[in-house]
């Protein structure tokens, strides 16, 4: 009976990356027992923290079979409107922060009305808008931060409970209403069914253009929250934030089982990617690893996983002609 | 006879000529001059027409580099990656002693192997070339930190440096020549040879071409292997202009070139989804940003705006285009 449960248990999706993260933890703490330090704890929670709503945003539009490459330059807009409102203008934090979120949330809503209004490929749009979206913000702050931020938002990035920071509340919160929208509501089915096969999607009488422009909204106000959260961790808006988010928003959400065709995504897989490439990283860190393989290590990580899943996808389609 | 199309359909109503991509990249080309040169004194100044020029032969080549993997249906992100690579290599060589010719040899091997390992990896999973490449940029990038420790390399050779700033008749630079010299080679490989016909169609119908005998395994690897080769042009000539091999001229892993090696040939006609490729629209392409980035600049209105201005163009131009095919196809009935 223990054995049945544990082999249901290991069919499930995350069990794969649930053991290798354990592995890793255990191997880590292993090697550098200084991993287990509640400094140490909270430097890779943080990151985990500041990544999340990065790899959500770039998730929900996976979801649809689309992608967007303007998630980045989206959140380092958004970072500036936030910290120009605060510097220059004494705007009060608070509405400087749903300002931010209106304009990530507008930034979406124009990629997604222009890719359903207009048919065509959502990354030669969003290619366009990423271009757009940069240009705006360096032009607005001809490449110079704000360093001048409300202290409630320095709080907000910086605030810990030992080793778990207060930023990890927040994305926690953001993550299940992400996974609520995507398990519970009609729009979320929507969304996935629309990336499964649009085709049978239009033919069953879904609002295809709804959907697609909910998960590019989606996409836009998580690269706000993601960009604030930055901003707050920093403490300075910087204009080039959002630059490094590209590789990362379409490895976590792909490590996490999402596929590139759409259709199927994972909020918890997602979060347990999030986290193995941030215990890879303090790894390579507490080892006194070359920073620069980093870039080789995430590299390879990508190539091994998505190559996985389609050796698995391969074998589940094996199975299902054979029978 | 500019964009060469393996399944061109038919347009009704307007003459061909007038409906291609081309014809509208050379209006507004035309345009841009006559504008800058009248609000920008000196933009058609030999000097200017020089600069504009050196920075359009590697925007030629870069747009090549991703027009070609597009051809077959696929994308190649990890051109920057690549292209630091080959200018490091190259400029690792000169350094070393190497003559010069062999140093670009051996860069451009480089890019070709590299080009040709995304290719392979490609066809082996089946998976998606925006993911390989996507993971590969990240690992090419971080093995040239690696090998060469993060650190710019300035003496290179001066034959070498000479060639980026060598000029024919005063204005036209040495490696605008071999911009103009690829374009003819890769329109004669497309027209020409059994095998730019077959990377056309495989791009167009992966699984048609396999049926009826088109080496699509082949096919697919030569195009991304030509994409490292052209990604290495580039950066060997962007090396030359500015005299030191440079680990970040393409930007942390090289997605600085990310922009400028999609706009050249989406802006010039070349199909996403394979197929087709514009050659001398992404020609026009890159000479259209080139022209508006330089204008730009001598106006003031400064650096920081290009970006703004490259991504209202692109989106006006794939709208404009949608626009217009839907226009076109009107007739037949969708």
């Amino acid at each position: 009976m223990i054995r049945d449960r544990l082999l249901r248990l290991a069919r499930t999706e995350n069990a794969g990356l649930v053991a290798i993260l354990l592995i890793a933890v255990v191997a880590l703490t292993v090697a550098n027992p200084a991993f287990l330090t509640s400094f140490n704890l909270y430097v890779v929670l943080t990151s985990v923290s500041l990544w999340t709503c990065v790899a959500l945003a770039q998730m929900t539009t996976l979801a649809t079979g689309q992608m967007s490459l303007s998630v980045g330059s989206l959140g380092g807009l958004v970072a500036i409107v936030v910290g120009g409102l605060c510097e220059l203008w004494g705007v009060p934090l608070p509405l400087a922060i749903i300002a931010g979120l209106a304009v990530g949330l507008a930034g979406g809503l124009l990629n997604g009305a222009l890719i359903a209004t207009s048919g065509i490929n959502s990354f030669i749009i969003t290619l366009a808008t990423f271009s757009a979206f940069h240009g705006l913000t360096l032009g607005l702050t001809r490449a110079i931060p704000f360093y001048h931020m409300p202290d409630a938002l320095k709080a907000l990035g910086n605030a810990r409970f030992g080793a778990v920071p207060f930023m990890l509340g927040i994305v926690l919160v953001v993550a299940l209403a992400v996974h609520i929208i995507f398990t519970r509501t009609r729009i979320g089915r929507h969304m996935l069914a629309y990336g499964g096969n649009p085709t049978a999607a239009v033919l069953s009488g879904l609002s295809t253009k709804r959907a697609v422009i909910f998960a590019h909204a989606l996409s836009g106000l998580l690269s706000a929250i993601a960009a604030i959260l930055t901003v707050g961790r920093l403490q300075i808006a910087q204009p080039t934030i959002g630059e490094d988010w590209l590789i990362v928003s379409f490895a976590a959400p792909i490590i996490g089982g999402a596929s590139l065709s759409g259709g199927h995504v994972s909020v918890p897989g997602t979060l347990l990617a999030l986290a193995l490439l941030a215990v890879i990283n303090d790894a390579l860190v507490l080892l006194g690893v070359d920073p620069f393989w980093v870039q080789v290590v995430l590299g390879c990580l990508i190539l091994a996983v998505v190559g996985a899943n389609r050796l698995r996808e391969g074998r589940r389609l094996g199975e299902a002609v054979a029978r | 006879m500019t964009t060469l199309d393996a399944t061109a359909p038919g347009r009704r109503g307007l003459p061909a000529w007038l409906t291609r991509p081309s014809v509208g990249l050379v209006v507004i080309i035309a345009l841009m001059i006559a504008v800058f040169s009248i609000t920008a004194p000196g933009f058609l100044s030999p000097f200017n027409t020089f600069a504009i020029s050196r920075e359009l032969s590697v925007a030629i080549v870069l747009g090549y580099a991703m027009m070609v993997v597009l051809g077959v249906g696929g994308m190649n992100l990890a051109v920057g990656s690549i292209g630091v690579c080959v200018a490091m290599a190259t400029a690792g060589l000169q350094a070393a002693g190497v003559p010069v010719l062999v140093s670009v040899a051996g860069g451009l091997v480089c890019g070709a192997f590299l080009g040709g390992l995304n290719g392979v990896i490609v066809v082996r999973t089946g998976l998606s070339s925006f993911m390989i490449t996507l993971a590969t940029m990240s690992i090419y990038f971080g093995a040239m930190l690696l090998l060469s420790g993060a650190q710019a390399i300035r003496n290179l050779d001066p034959a070498f440096v000479a060639f980026g700033r060598a000029r024919i008749a005063g204005t036209v630079p040495l490696m605008f020549l071999v911009a103009v010299a690829i374009a003819v080679a890769l329109t004669y490989l497309y027209r020409a040879t059994d095998i730019g016909r077959q990377m056309l169609f495989t791009g167009a119908n992966p699984k048609a071409a396999e049926l009826s005998g088109v080496p699509v395994v082949r096919a697919v690897i030569l195009a991304h292997a030509l994409s490292g080769l052209l990604a290495g042009v580039a950066a060997i000539m962007l090396t030359a202009r500015t005299g030191a091999g440079v680990p970040s001229m393409a930007g942390q892993i090289g997605r600085d070139w990310l922009l400028p090696a999609f706009i050249a040939p989406v802006l010039g006609g070349s199909a996403l989804a394979g197929g087709s490729v514009a050659i001398v629209g992404t020609f026009l392409g890159a000479t259209l940003v080139a022209i508006l980035g330089s204008g730009l600049r001598m106006v003031n209105i400064g650096d920081f705006w290009i970006e703004l201005f490259l991504g209202i163009i692109l989106l006006v131009a794939v709208l404009a285009d949608r626009a217009r095919s839907l226009w076109s196809s009107g007739d037949v009935g969708r």
